[in-house]
């Protein structure tokens, strides 16, 4: 708990992040002028202006969500999310004072993730939960929720494969461990908490990339 | 306003159709180039962003671009959307058909491999007996493979090997790794070549139409080019039966369009051009226009640790670089359940593994990636497709685009012989891994479906005989001689090479071709 209160404060950091560095400045940047009334139309001598008006938009910090909210998804049975969540924190766990799967939020992303999914990763998820469940509860009598790391490794080692990326194995059962594996790790390495505990441990955050914007989107598709 | 008559038409602004404007219009001949899609922006465009700041932190929109592979969240946007222009194919026979719109096409995003075919492709029914003869061979587009390989900087080495052939390269004489001499040698016991890769070096990062042919076709004064318009058709005079127009759709607006022009060269990529021409109804006296649809074979491969290197304990010389195995099954002996043959690119990483390559999880996972950390070592495969006349695209008259155009139905798959290639592509690399000493983590024997290469050929190919071939020598039709397509449709096969450097040097060569019968004003 004190470890996610820790981690929690170095995500704040962002926001405040402009503010401190301007602080830190040798000398502080021009204040931006009062931005002009709001005009009915844009002149064509108002193109040039932007230069003028980008340091308006630039002192908008804005936030990531997760760093404030939690996601409100309920696509798995609570059957099926206690068994997401028992993977995730086996699988995943805290360690070297990078979060776990749990303390990123990979179970409540993925249950929003695959809500949203096509049919079949779907019916793999939830088939593969169901079975999980069901085999640990045929092998030690309860959910596998509650088995210990031991009762969980019989259950999942042998299903784990070694794998080429684009080519998880097919048979269903072990292609759903290996993807979920898979997913439970890339929610996690891709969360602003797993960002900011690489940013202290002077490691460069994974999951940086260029970013491409929609560009000059059909507008017959957007109404 | 009065409609012009545009000399030459030039649909498509990718390698092959910047090529044909650069030089159609350094020889003094005006041309309009009408592309599907926007200019980029790169500083609007494009930012550094993290994956947390992405609507689905990394894993892309589900169910958004199905079939491009390539695709993840920060690119999504560069791709065509199959919602927004799709295409059909058997249920059971999936195929990628993976396109870019913007201005300069998939020229903005290619892997820079930069290859010649050799004459085991251009007279592969030689060899074989398979298939036919291009009408041309390595001789005929030497000069202009040496031309296109000085503008896009081809790095590479000369390795005397019929198979692979030499070209105008920016010398690359750096050493082998430690790594990759080993591999070398271990190639020696087996007879398999082990080559510097040959890559366009480009200018300032990029290596497209955009930066290396369209500015110079721009500086002539005599190209305007108009984004965001997609050709629905083009139209023949009724009297001379020679194209004479297009009619297209303004992608915004929907707002109908036609001009006129002299000759039209299509270069809008194999498929596209293709689909082009059956929506038009023409070119195809022939009935071979859609068929001989081929690719590569890509997916198949392996990745391994290079032991010495585990833990940080390797000398900094021994992991890097990458090197590649051109074709070596059937030139000098003969494979036993396949023809042809395929390449393999190997890389040697300093850098971080793949988790998926260790059956592990939790910690016992994060000490493996540890440990072997900078140890990677891999093969993947570029294998040839056979053409076959089955394999073809037809316009599906069920379907049709955000503009009402109808769409491509593609029905292609592929045979023993590329899986029994496949296979063979595996197996070599891990007795070559073994005998370099090399462990194997994991291996795939399974192909990626038909088009994830992004290499798609055919289907428009060029002969010499006009009732078994779409166009000629020239990349002219045989049926209309003011029509030209200078994109891989013209392939009669592919090998395993990256074709960008035959679709730029068949472009510069047929639009000389062009340019000088406009000057005796034979078109």
């Amino acid at each position: 708990m004190r470890r996610r209160d820790f981690v929690k404060s170095l995500v704040a950091v962002p926001v405040a992040a402009p503010y401190l560095l301007g602080e830190q400045a040798p000398t502080p940047p021009p204040v931006p002028p009062t931005p002009p009334p709001l005009q009915p139309a844009e002149t064509a001598a108002s193109a040039d202006r932007n230069e003028l008006l980008e340091p308006y938009a630039a002192q908008i910090a804005a936030s990531v969500a997760d760093q404030f909210a939690s996601t409100q998804a309920h696509f798995f049975s609570d059957a099926q999310f206690a068994t997401l969540r028992k993977m995730c924190d086996l699988m995943m766990p805290s360690l070297n004072e990078y979060p776990g799967a749990l303390q990123a939020g990979a179970p409540e992303f993925l249950d929003f993730l695959l809500g949203a999914s096509p049919s079949d990763r779907q019916q793999m998820y939830t088939s593969g939960l169901d079975r999980l469940n069901s085999e640990a509860q045929s092998r030690f009598g309860i959910p596998f929720a509650q088995v210990n790391a031991q009762q969980a490794d019989t259950l999942l080692r042998p299903w784990l494969r070694a794998w080429i990326p684009e080519h998880p194995p097919t048979e269903p059962y072990e292609r759903f461990i290996n993807l979920a594996h898979h997913d439970i790790r890339t929610a996690t390495m891709n969360s602003q908490l797993w960002s900011v505990a690489a940013t202290s441990a002077g490691e460069r955050p994974p999951g940086v990339g260029m970013y491409w914007s929609p560009i000059d989107p059909d507008i017959q598709r957007m109404v | 306003m009065a409609q012009e008559i545009v000399d030459v038409l030039i649909v498509g602004s990718g390698h092959s159709g910047g090529m044909a404007a650069k030089i159609l219009t350094e020889k003094g001949v005006s041309c309009l180039m009408l592309n599907a899609g926007p200019v980029v922006n790169f500083t609007k465009n494009r930012e550094l962003k993290p994956s947390y700041e992405l609507p689905y932190r990394g894993f892309n929109m589900p169910g958004r671009l199905p079939h491009v592979w390539q695709a993840d969240e920060f690119n999504a946007n560069v791709w065509v959307d199959e919602k927004e222009v799709p295409y059909t194919f058997p249920p059971n026979h999936p195929y990628n058909w993976v396109r870019v719109r913007l201005f300069g096409g998939r020229s903005l995003f290619w892997s820079r491999q930069s290859f010649r075919l050799s004459n085991y492709e251009f007279k592969a029914k030689d060899h074989d007996g398979f298939g036919d003869n291009w009408p041309i061979d390595l001789e005929d587009l030497a000069p202009y493979y040496s031309r296109v390989e000085g503008i896009f900087r081809v790095r590479g080495q000369a390795d005397h090997l019929p198979q692979y052939p030499d070209g105008n390269f920016v010398v690359d004489d750096s050493p082998w790794s430690g790594s990759l001499q080993r591999w070398v040698d271990a190639g020696k016991k087996l007879s398999v070549p082990v080559c510097k890769a040959r890559s366009a070096m480009g200018v300032d990062g990029l290596a497209s139409s955009i930066n290396l042919l369209l500015p110079d076709a721009f500086n002539t004064g005599k190209l305007t080019a108009i984004s965001n318009v997609v050709v629905r058709e083009l139209t023949t005079d009724k009297n001379t039966g020679l194209v004479n127009g297009a009619h297209f759709v303004d992608r915004h607006s929907r707002r109908e369009m036609y001009v006129q022009a002299r000759v039209i060269v299509l270069a809008a990529g194999t498929l596209e051009s293709t689909r082009l021409l059956l929506n038009s109804g023409i070119a195809n006296s022939s009935g071979v226009l859609g068929h001989y649809l081929t690719d590569q074979v890509y997916g198949p491969g392996i990745v391994c640790s290079v032991p010495e290197a585990r833990n940080g304990k390797g000398p900094d010389t021994l992991m890097g670089g990458s090197a590649l195995i051109p074709r070596f099954r059937n030139i000098d002996t003969k494979a036993k359940n396949f023809i042809r043959g395929y390449a393999l690119n190997c890389y040697s990483s300093p850098r971080g593994m793949s988790p998926s390559v260790f059956p592990a999880y939790g910690a016992e996972l994060q000490n493996k990636l540890d440990s072997y950390y900078g140890s990677g070592f891999g093969t993947s495969m570029m294998g040839e497709v056979l053409s076959y006349y089955k394999n073809h695209v037809g316009i599906d008259k069920n379907a049709v685009d955000a503009w009402g155009i109808p769409v491509l139905r593609v029905e292609t798959a592929y045979t023993d012989n590329e899986y029994n290639m496949a296979r063979d592509a595996v197996d070599t690399s891990i007795a070559m891994a073994e005998d370099a000493g090399f462990e194997v983590l994991a291996k795939n024997y399974e192909p990626n479906p038909p088009g994830y290469s992004i290499h798609e050929q055919g289907t428009c190919r060029m002969g010499d005989d006009p009732k078994t071939s779409v166009l000629n020598k020239w990349n002219q039709s045989h049926d209309i001689k003011n029509l030209f397509v200078v994109d891989a449709s013209s392939f009669v096969c592919g090998g395993w090479q990256n074709p960008t450097m035959t679709i730029l040097s068949l472009s510069m060569r047929a639009s000389e071709y062009l340019a000088e019968q406009m000057r005796q004003r034979n078109l």
